[in-house]
């Protein structure tokens, strides 16, 4: 699985409106739940899986690039959220840097594999400094997806 | 009459597709009279790159590793009990590493001439760092791949 295979226009979100962490993940949340239906119960335990897995240790991994995740058995399917803010967000990343990039990753338990070769394809498509400038530039989500398909 | 396939190789990574292709390549090494392996990698580059970008802490690593290798047992489960419904042997092995890599390995020391594979997906990027393993099993492999498309056909002929 890689980033293709989940990438949907209805799950990108140009631009965030959040100026804090916390705000980012909610909103993240928040554009899953209405984009699929899922009740406010359901988007509850999506975000409380995400602030735990938070709580380890930051999800920011530097160069801009934030990717929040978690296992909840909510979710059906590996699903990616992807939202690009206008300003830095501080999300204490290793190398100091805020974050305009952000990737939500969930998982229902059982599909380990995936949710790992996801993630991992993530790291690699934001190795490129030119792609992560041309992502935090994009006007839409038309764009994003444009941005990956090339 | 020779026998086409003599050692048939199926990959599976617990994704539909590749129970697609696990329930084909039981037919065909059926059919065919062949041997037939079914072979899971852990995925244990991928970690690596993970807790290396910072995106997985310690505890989290350890925690998914024992996930995959549950994956692992469980779908490779589902194979010898899919096998066994047909009456066929099938050998099942649970690898670790580089999953193209690995499964190249397996195919030489097999000395499979047949690799089947589910989930080829279409090409929507040319950017090499967005090909799947998949991808790169089927670039890699030192023998002939069928590629078994997700099909419901496939799962109704094989549970008539």
């Amino acid at each position: 699985m890689n980033v293709l295979d989940v990438l949907d226009k209805d799950l990108v979100k140009v631009p965030l409106l959040s100026s804090d962490k916390r705000g980012v993940i909610v909103e993240l949340v928040d554009t899953l739940v209405k984009a699929r239906g899922y009740s406010p119960q359901q988007g509850e335990q999506i975000l409380d899986a995400v602030l735990a897995r938070e709580s380890l240790g930051s999800t920011g991994i530097g160069n801009g690039i934030a990717i929040p995740h978690a296992k909840s058995d909510v979710i059906e399917q590996v699903t990616m959220v992807l939202g690009i803010s206008r300003l830095p967000i501080d999300f204490d990343s290793p190398d100091g840097e805020a974050s305009r990039i952000f990737f939500l990753v969930l998982a229902p338990s059982k599909q380990a594999s995936a949710h790992v070769e996801l993630l991992a394809s993530i790291a690699r498509s934001c190795t490129s400094k030119i792609f992560r400038r041309l992502l935090e530039q994009a006007r839409d989500s038309e764009e994003v997806v444009h941005l990956f398909m090339e | 009459m020779a026998v086409p396939f003599k050692q048939i190789v199926v990959y599976i990574d617990g994704s539909e597709s590749s129970m697609t292709a696990i329930m084909y390549a039981i037919k065909l090494a059926k059919e065919h009279d062949s041997s037939l392996t079914a072979v899971y990698v852990i995925n244990t580059r991928a970690l690596s790159e993970l807790v290396k970008a910072g995106i997985f802490v310690a505890v989290e690593r350890d925690e998914y590793l024992r996930d995959l290798a549950q994956d692992a047992d469980r779908y490779l489960n589902h194979a010898r009990r899919l096998a066994e419904e047909k009456g066929l042997e099938i050998e099942t092995v649970k690898a670790e590493g580089t999953v193209h890599v690995v499964v190249k390995e397996l195919l030489k020391s097999k000395e499979a001439d047949l690799l089947v594979l589910g989930g080829i997906t279409d090409i929507r990027s040319r950017r090499e760092e967005l090909a799947s393993e998949t991808d790169r099993m089927m670039r890699t492999a030192p023998c002939p791949v069928l590629v078994v498309r997700d099909d419901d056909d496939i799962w109704f002929e094989f549970e008539a």
